[in-house]
């Protein structure tokens, strides 16, 4: 805890807005690899990179205003995004149990 | 920060992703990795320079390093031909967040983060990987499907990303320019000993840990104030027979750690039952995931009347049954 004090003025605005900056390019490469991808399994993958540039994003506000209530709400993303996974991969064996393949175009038909 | 170099590099950044997401060459998808990477780079050294003025308020170097890799991964996640390596690769990306959090001190969510992702959630992946690969061709065993080879739209996907990152570094640049009111290191530390007022059984603990064999009253909790510039904060409290104790000075050592002070938000902010509903979500997530992953079993009339314990249809004098109905006697 010595340490916390020690450091606690280490994060100032400038730090501040580098981990934001961290956390918005790690959630557009999650976005484009979502978009780009045509494989179910990465195309998952990339959302949940998206969930983790929004967990350090609520991390380092909450350090910046120095309230834990942001590592309580990462604990909530680590909850949706673990129930996220289990659907999701659940979906994606049923998907490939009908298909019998793992391409997200195999079911462009349904844009008709 | 400038707005023209602020675009400029987004566009050399979406250059960059672009190379690299397009199937090509290895020295094309390495030279696009490059010119993206310096983007990221040039975008952090900008956001420095923006505020320049005050030396000491540069990231370190551990800030760098763990950045990069994240972002370097995950570039890596996205464009590797393979899952089972996609998913390595965020494993990389969760570790290299876990370092971040640790240089914000969030150590507790450090490690969650460590033991959930890499250790459960990327460990189902592998398995559904594992349970949804094509049999290889025996021809050509390093053969990739090849919608793991062509990317879908890699132009239009990357462009509308990095409008996105365009706008977002344009307000966090805003941020940067006109920051938010954050607490001063006083304030601060006043906030900290705030944490230990709300644990009164721990500062009782402290109390009886500093000063053994004391007798301390049940009714009255000792009080916690801080002192001076909050490096240090004085309890009082009461004795078992109504005097007052001598006052106890307590350090920061005495603070609660990062674990303490998630539990104590969790609690006392969180309290109508949010935790709970967190538990449901999971609950409701298994439940799904059973059913969904469930391998329907087709059953014909006489199986679904065996396994209800009735005779099989047209089989009145079956000899099981007639041994069965015997044995009953």
């Amino acid at each position: 805890m010595t340490l916390t004090l020690a450091v606690m003025d280490s994060i100032n605005t400038l730090t501040l807005g580098h981990y934001l900056l961290t956390s918005a390019a790690l959630f557009v490469v999650g976005l484009v690899g979502f978009l780009t991808r045509r494989n179910l399994i990465v195309m998952f993958l990339s959302t949940e990179l998206m969930f983790q540039a929004a967990a350090i994003t609520f991390i380092a506000a909450g350090r910046f205003h120095l309230d834990v209530s942001g590592q309580v709400f990462v604990i909530f993303i680590l909850t949706v995004a673990a129930a996220e996974a289990a659907l999701a991969l659940a979906l994606i064996v049923l998907l490939y149990r009908r298909k019998e393949t793992l391409s997200a175009e195999a079911w462009s038909e349904l844009r008709e | 920060m400038d707005g023209i170099v602020l675009y400029t590099l987004c566009v050399l950044g979406a250059l960059g992703l672009y190379l690299v997401l397009r199937p090509g060459g290895l020295p094309i998808r390495a030279v696009g990795g490059l010119i993206g990477l310096a983007a990221f780079v040039g975008l952090l050294f900008l956001a420095t320079t923006s505020l320049a003025g005050d030396e000491g308020a540069r990231p370190g170097v551990f800030f760098v390093i763990f950045s990069l890799i994240a972002i370097a991964s995950g570039v890596k996640l996205i464009t590797h031909t393979r899952p089972v390596y996609s998913a390595l690769y965020f494993i990389l990306v969760v570790l290299a967040s876990a370092g971040l959090f640790l240089l914000l001190q969030a150590e507790f969510m450090a490690f969650a983060l460590i033991i959930v992702y890499a250790g459960a959630i990327l460990i189902t992946y592998m398995f559904v990987i594992m349970l949804a690969q094509q049999a290889p061709d025996p021809h050509n065993p390093s053969a990739r499907p090849e919608y793991d080879l062509v990317p879908r739209e890699p132009f239009a996907g990357v462009a509308v990303g990095f409008i996105l990152l365009a706008l977002l570094s344009h307000m966090v640049s805003g941020v940067l320019r006109d920051p938010p009111a954050a607490p001063s290191l006083e304030e601060a530390r006043v906030m900290a000993w705030q944490d230990l007022v709300d644990m009164p059984e721990q500062l009782k603990a402290i109390v009886l840990a500093e000063q053994p064999g004391v007798d301390l009253a049940e009714d009255a909790p000792p009080q916690l104030e801080a002192t001076g510039d909050g490096t240090t904060a004085l309890v009082r409290y009461t004795l078992a027979d109504g005097t007052a104790g001598e006052p106890l000075e307590l350090t920061e050592d005495a603070l609660p750690e990062n674990i303490q002070q998630v539990g104590l938000a969790l609690i006392l902010k969180f309290r109508e039952g949010q935790l709970e509903l967190a538990g449901v979500i999971l609950l409701m997530a298994m439940f799904g995931a059973v059913v969904l992953a469930r391998k329907q079993i087709e059953l014909s009339e006489d199986e679904k009347r065996q396994a209800a314990g009735m005779r099989r249809l047209g089989h009145e004098d079956d000899p099981e049954d007639f041994h069965a109905a015997e044995g009953s006697h």
